[in-house]
């Protein structure tokens, strides 16, 4: 890249190459626009870069493990579930990029290329109405400027290219997709699925919708992914391209046009707004390495850098204009910020079907229960609902008591079935209020020069409700369904620790409350789109990166059109 | 080999001469590298008695066969919390002082007979010791896991699949196997 101001002119800036980045940057050089794609971490290019992906569980040193100094010095990445010996390459430790906690929270993040679509659990599920019109129905946030009809040929879109399992369910509160076959359930859940249709009528257990590739199409194989072979070691990356992360699928696709040009190692400094043209006009970048400062040009910006580091970057985007952070009039950026209630857990045991077990692959998905509390009317003391995980499966084992020659030969007999094992975890819906909050702090900075994030969010007693509920309900259910030995779990733990940050950044049709319009677009910058989870006015229950996948898309080809009419 | 990295080998080679006879009167230095707390060449002989008792060679690999007390010493070192590397190695001298206690004589010394009774005590849980307990435990475990996270375990007692392929949500158990 040479040095002349043409030379860093782009037609569109895309900030971050993760869930969403990737898709602005896949249909911006799709559609011939020569784009900037920024990225903060290092590149991790498929498959050379995925380089745990074929050890074997005897070749990591601590058969997975973190070491206690790692985990001592990095306690909140520590807390994930994903933060193993095999992955931990792809998550930011606390030491190495530090923010303020007003309260707690645990802001597992992904600096690199592919962000955190190299590690997500890779469950994806449509909004419905239901979610969009929850907002206006009950006055909590501000109404969605969008609704269902909006987004859902976008919803096709990116499925057929991401390649999304499933079964045609046919519920109106968790639209039907275009599927790839789903994975089979077990016995137990089956049976529990069969159970809970016949016994509650507003209630349905289906086959978990996730990105994986179950039987390929063209456009996949174009992609040079192949199908899905029930690993379940994703989080590693997937050799064979059998799950949806930006590194298999958008970043190369848009790589292949020629149009693309990717830097990696370059934070965000902020959003350059020129107060002459009225206008933001491109962005400040930071080299990590050499900390050398660059600007970069270009008529439209796309911020995509993971929901709260996408508020970090506005608020910093200072100007004559805009005193307060890009497009901050009303003084709400940062604030109505939300995530997912992960806390409730139930797990049982089911003395039955002990003639059946499953066989071969490590399915990397389980059952799933779409929301059913407050759908059609307010039913419970507490707003919106959750909806859940149920899995069913048996464990083998070999006695492990004693020693000496007795246990030896215990150990090398053939493994004995368990009884089922089931579980459930819920997602609940949170509800965005102005006190969850994010800001900078007006003294610390990082290492480049960026102020630290401060995160001021906390669970409300909507929460503590719904926790209750789940756990009454999913007790209700497990011991009519015969289910023994049910323990309920609050894990109690802190909010972020889901990974479903949202919010900051809200949607709406009325500039005075929100700061996006139907488009991504800020009410009063409008050649600056955000369409990760800082976008989200309402979080509902659903995994979201498929949603910001489709905004994104939506949100790209709109930008297109509108370059086109010069309207940008 | 340029004149100043020799001359450094020379003393340290000199270094190791002189050093050496009077290391004689301590303890063995142990043949692994642990970083976090103290171990000698006679724990280190324990440790991998205990690991070896608990998983016996034989026709087929045991503990020792695949590396397993080297493993514990390893997980205990980068792993365990300072406090319970410190309970460890409590439990260590007590376990063989509970070992002296019961066979009258050190376990390291002593004949597979003799080492399962000691074993045999631990387990029964009656008036042993804590920290001596916690420390068989810690090596059981461990050596459990070496064991059957181990290639040879994986390849040939409970094949691990790298790529296991279709998954099958409900079969008879018959088929499964």
């Amino acid at each position: 890249m040479g040095d002349s101001k043409q030379s860093r002119t782009f037609d569109a800036i895309v900030i971050g190459s993760g869930m969403s980045g990737g898709w602005a940057a896949k249909e911006f050089c799709e559609k011939g626009l020569k784009t900037l794609v920024l990225e903060r971490g290092r590149n991790v290019v498929q498959p050379k870069d995925f380089t745990t992906t074929n050890m074997m569980p005897w070749e990591f040193k601590h058969r997975g493990e973190i070491p206690y100094k790692i985990r001592e010095a990095n306690p909140v990445v520590s807390r994930c579930y994903a933060f193993r010996e095999d992955a931990q390459q792809y998550f930011v430790k606390d030491t190495e990029h530090p923010y303020i906690q007003d309260k707690p929270f645990d802001w597992i993040r992904g600096y690199q290329v592919g962000g955190k679509s190299i590690m997500w659990a890779r469950q994806t599920q449509r909004w419905s109405d239901f979610d969009f019109e929850g907002p206006a129905r009950d006055g909590y946030a501000v109404d969605w400027p969008i609704r269902y009809r909006d987004l859902a040929p976008w919803y096709s879109y990116v499925e057929k290219f991401a390649g999304i399992s499933g079964n045609k369910d046919g519920l109106p509160n968790l639209p039907d997709g275009e599927f790839l076959p789903p994975l089979e359930l077990t016995c137990v859940e089956n049976y529990f699925k069969d159970f809970v249709s016949k016994n509650y009528k507003d209630r349905n257990v289906i086959y978990g919708r996730c990105a994986h590739l179950t039987q390929p199409k063209q456009i996949h194989f174009e992609q040079g992914r192949s199908q899905c072979q029930n690993r379940n070691l994703c989080q590693r990356g997937c050799p064979f391209g059998g799950y949806f992360n930006s590194n298999s699928t958008t970043i190369p696709w848009a790589e292949k046009t020629g149009n693309m040009v990717l830097r990696p190692f370059s934070v965000v400094h902020s959003i350059i707004y020129d107060d002459q043209k009225g206008k933001a006009v491109g962005v400040h970048v930071i080299d990590t390495n050499t900390k050398e400062s660059i600007e970069y040009y270009a008529p439209v910006i796309f911020v995509n850098a993971g929901a709260y580091n996408t508020n970090l970057i506005l608020l910093n985007s200072k100007s004559k204009r805009f005193p307060n952070g890009l497009g901050n009039d009303n003084g709400i950026l940062g604030k109505y910020a939300a995530f997912h209630n992960y806390r409730g857990h139930i797990y049982a045991k089911y003395d039955g079907f002990k003639d059946t077990t499953t066989k071969g692959g490590r399915r990397p998905t389980s059952a799933y229960m779409p929301r059913f509390r407050n759908l059609y009317k307010q039913e419970t003391g507490f707003l919106r609902g959750y909806a859940l995980t149920f899995g069913a499966e048996r464990s083998s084992y070999n006695d492990t008591s004693g020693f000496g020659d007795n246990l030896k030969n215990n150990l090398l007999e053939k493994a004995t079935l368990g009884p089922w094992s089931i579980g459930s975890q819920m997602m609940g819906e949170t509800i965005p209020k102005e006190t969850n909050s994010l800001s900078l702090d007006t003294e610390k900075k990082d290492d480049w020069g960026v102020p630290l994030l401060r995160i001021n969010i906390s669970y409300d007693d909507n929460d503590e409700k719904m926790i209750k509920d789940f756990s009454e309900q999913m007790t209700e259910m497990y011991s009519k369904a015969g289910f023994t030995d049910i323990q309920t779990i609050d894990s109690k733990q802190a909010p972020g620790l889901d990974i479903h940050h949202m919010g900051g950044v809200r949607m709406g049709k009325d500039p005075k409350t929100s700061l996006l319009n139907k488009w991504h677009q800020f009410h009063n910058c409008p050649n600056v789109f955000v369409s990760d989870g800082a976008c989200m006015t309402s979080t509902s229950t659903q995994n979201p990166s498929l949603t910001f996948m489709a905004m994104t898309a939506r949100a790209a080809n709109y930008a297109i059109e509108q370059l086109k009419k010069r309207e940008l | 080999m340029d004149r100043r990295s020799s001359i450094k080998t020379l003393i340290i080679l000199s270094a190791g001469t002189t050093l050496l006879p009077s290391c004689l009167h301590e303890e063995k230095k142990p043949s692994v590298t642990v970083k976090n707390f103290k171990i000698s060449g006679n724990d280190e002989e324990l440790v991998s008695a205990v690991s070896d008792t608990i998983i016996p060679q034989g026709k087929t690999p045991g503990a020792k066969d695949i590396g397993a007390y080297q493993f514990a010493l390893m997980m205990i070192d980068d792993c365990y919390a300072p406090d319970m590397q410190q309970k460890f190695i409590k439990g260590l001298k007590e376990f063989d002082d509970f070992s002296k206690k019961t066979i009258n004589k050190s376990f390291v010394k002593a004949v597979t007979a003799e080492r399962n009774e000691v074993l045999k005590a631990i387990e029964s849980k009656k008036n042993i010791p804590g920290n001596a307990t916690l420390f068989y435990n810690n090596i059981k475990g461990l050596t459990l896991e070496a064991f059957t996270q181990s290639k040879y375990y994986l390849t040939n007692v409970q094949v691990y699949e790298l790529v296991p392929g279709k998954f099958y949500g409900c079969v008879p158990v018959k088929k499964a196997s």
